[in-house]
């Protein structure tokens, strides 16, 4: 307990969990497509993530920006189309696979382990990292012991980063919406993720949680992780995003920083239209 | 340490327990003994795990069977007919787990259920090989070591049985595999994003937990010394059910609670109102499933709650 303690306040405890540093593409979408019966959903879209960047996904309803997320989660399977992680081509691998090298995911309507509290959800992300042959667990091995000690090190200091320290022992059906926001982001990071995939984080949360979310993916990418971020809020998604990528009907009609962005007639015409949603953002 | 100090203090109190016992006594003592260790396997896999199957009651038999038929109709030896009945309860739950534990809830209980009536026709058309409707008799356990295991020295083997059972599915429960497995039973879906794999997940859960009540069976084959279809028949997978719901589901305690409860309930009220008692049992069971889901361990922990929020 006060081994625990004492690493949660150590400032590197998060740095530890998470390993990588900036540099070049790490996923490359190219030609994807996903077709449900006679409706395209996404038509060849081609799209890159690098490391430590965040890329930033939006488009009115329909745009297949939940398609497209669901394919990279492994969600769903494309129709067409290559996914390629760090020089590993993946398409229509199930979600357990994209997990285990890497790929890691929130909710947008929270799916917490209800059963659980809040620390062993938290373990629940670290399931690739401290899995291991059964005998082991039946012969209690100091092995197996450490590892467990040392998870749950690791989860009180995941649960402090996104400021849920007080709530660790505490069933998850006694936290707020934003709370639980904030354990999808710190169950993900337990699996020490090298691409992080958000569904719209901001839905539902008030502007002090967004405020605090913001901080906490730029916190996140700075350690080196790619962050694909899917969000309908244009204001958190222009004051967060290095990239943003506009779908409209399943196609991608732009792609640019927020001010190029804000200037695309296309965007403005296709999509945005309120021109004062824009000046606010 | 101490985890290991209190199952060997268990295992004295309760081996100690069987000497003190006479005939009739020993006979219901083992039998819930066995209730137990079947309660508690099943609670890990109805109530953590989260798979609703009849089958569990079916692969006592199975052990059971197995034992008799490998013992004294192929004629191994003891060690061997032991790890051969352990091997064939881990290749059947395969079978039916391969197929089975892609199907949520109420398909998969209609499948084990499907699996477990079936096992009684296999016994009742077996022919020789299972003794039919008459099942097997007339067999005794062979000599271990040049001794004969009897009387308080068998109920011992049973109380390891137990403690055997019940220490590893602690362990497991423990562990990653144990939080893997109630994470698929909250949340199948994000279980996965989680990086587990869900379908390997149940079958190895329900793999496990029915080679252990497997291995119950084959235990059981030498308490009755005889094994006949109508002792693994559906009614007492139904009991399993409710020792594990009565006593409250997904906890050890609970699964132990239940299993005490529901095997001696019996005993105590068919003297006092006869052939009324399964009336009263049925009643106590819709009582306690309505009014107390999270079963009697529920109750306890809200008198501990209560006890730590009062001061």
């Amino acid at each position: 307990m006060t081994a625990a303690q004492n690493l949660s306040g150590h400032p590197d405890a998060v740095g530890e969990c998470i390993q990588g540093g900036r540099g070049g593409e790490l996923l490359v979408v190219k030609g994807l497509c996903k077709q449900f019966g006679g409706l395209q959903a996404v038509a060849d879209l081609d799209l890159d993530v690098r490391v430590g960047e965040i890329l930033g996904v939006i488009g009115p309803n329909g745009a297949g920006k939940s398609t497209t997320f669901n394919m990279i989660a492994g969600a769903l399977a494309p129709s067409a189309g290559t996914l390629t992680f760090d020089g590993e081509v993946l398409a229509g691998l199930p979600a357990h696979a994209m997990a285990a090298r890497g790929i890691m995911r929130t909710f947008q309507h929270n799916k917490p382990f209800v059963s659980m509290s809040v620390r062993e959800n938290v373990m629940v992300g670290m399931h690739r990292r401290i899995q291991g042959p059964l005998w082991r667990v039946w012969a209690g091995s100091s092995a197996t012991q450490r590892a467990e000690r040392a998870a749950t090190q690791r989860a009180d200091a995941l649960v402090e980063f996104v400021g849920l320290g007080a709530w660790r022992d505490a069933d998850v059906a006694t936290l707020s919406f934003g709370q639980g926001r904030l354990l999808e982001i710190a169950r993900a990071l337990a699996a020490e993720p090298r691409l992080m995939l958000f569904d719209e984080p901001a839905a539902g949360l008030t502007p002090a949680e967004c405020e605090r979310l913001s901080d906490i993916i730029r916190q996140i990418a700075g350690q080196g992780i790619a962050v694909l971020l899917i969000e309908h809020d244009m204001r958190f998604l222009m004051a967060l995003a290095d990239r943003i990528a506009v779908l409209n009907f399943g196609r991608k009609i732009a792609q640019g920083t927020p001010a190029e962005i804000r200037a695309d007639d296309a965007v403005v015409q296709a999509y945005l239209g309120d021109l004062g949603a824009m000046a606010d953002a | 340490m101490k985890t290991f100090a209190g199952f060997a203090l268990t295992a004295l109190v309760l081996s100690a327990l069987a000497f003190m016992l006479g005939s009739y006594q020993t006979d219901v003592y083992r039998k819930l003994l066995l209730w137990v260790t079947l309660a508690l396997s099943y609670n890990f896999l109805f109530g953590i795990a989260g798979q609703v199957a009849f089958s569990h009651f079916t692969f006592y038999g199975i052990g059971a069977y197995a034992m008799v038929i490998l013992l004294f109709q192929v004629g191994l030896p003891l060690p061997l007919a032991i790890l051969a009945g352990i091997g064939l309860c881990v290749l059947l739950a395969l079978v039916v787990a391969i197929p089975a534990t892609r199907l949520e809830g109420f398909y998969l209980a209609l499948a084990t259920l499907a699996f477990a009536q079936l096992f009684i026709v296999v016994l009742n058309e077996g022919g020789a090989v299972t003794g039919a409707a008459g099942g097997l008799a007339n067999y005794r356990l062979p000599d271990v070591f040049g001794m004969r295991v009897t009387g308080p020295w068998y109920t011992v083997v049973i109380v390891l049985l137990l403690l055997g059972t019940q220490a590893s599915l602690w362990r497991l429960d423990r562990s990653w595999f144990g939080r893997a497995c109630r994470a698929v039973r909250d949340d199948p879906q994000a279980a996965q994003a989680m990086g587990i794999n869900v379908t390997a997940t149940r079958i190895a859960a329900y793999t496990i937990t029915s080679a252990m009540a497997g291995v119950a069976g084959m235990v059981y084959a030498f308490v009755d010394n005889t094994v006949n279809p109508p002792i693994f028949g559906l009614e007492n997978s139904f009991l399993l059910l409710f020792m594990v719901i009565v006593g409250g589901s997904g906890r050890h305690a609970g699964a132990i609670v239940g299993a005490i409860l529901l095997y001696l309930l019996p005993f105590v009220l068919s003297p006092l109102i006869g052939h009324h008692h399964a009336l009263v049992f049925g009643l106590f069971m819709v009582a306690v499933v309505l009014f107390q889901p999270k079963g009697l361990i529920g109750i306890w922990d809200g008198w501990m709650a209560k006890r730590r929020t009062v001061p």
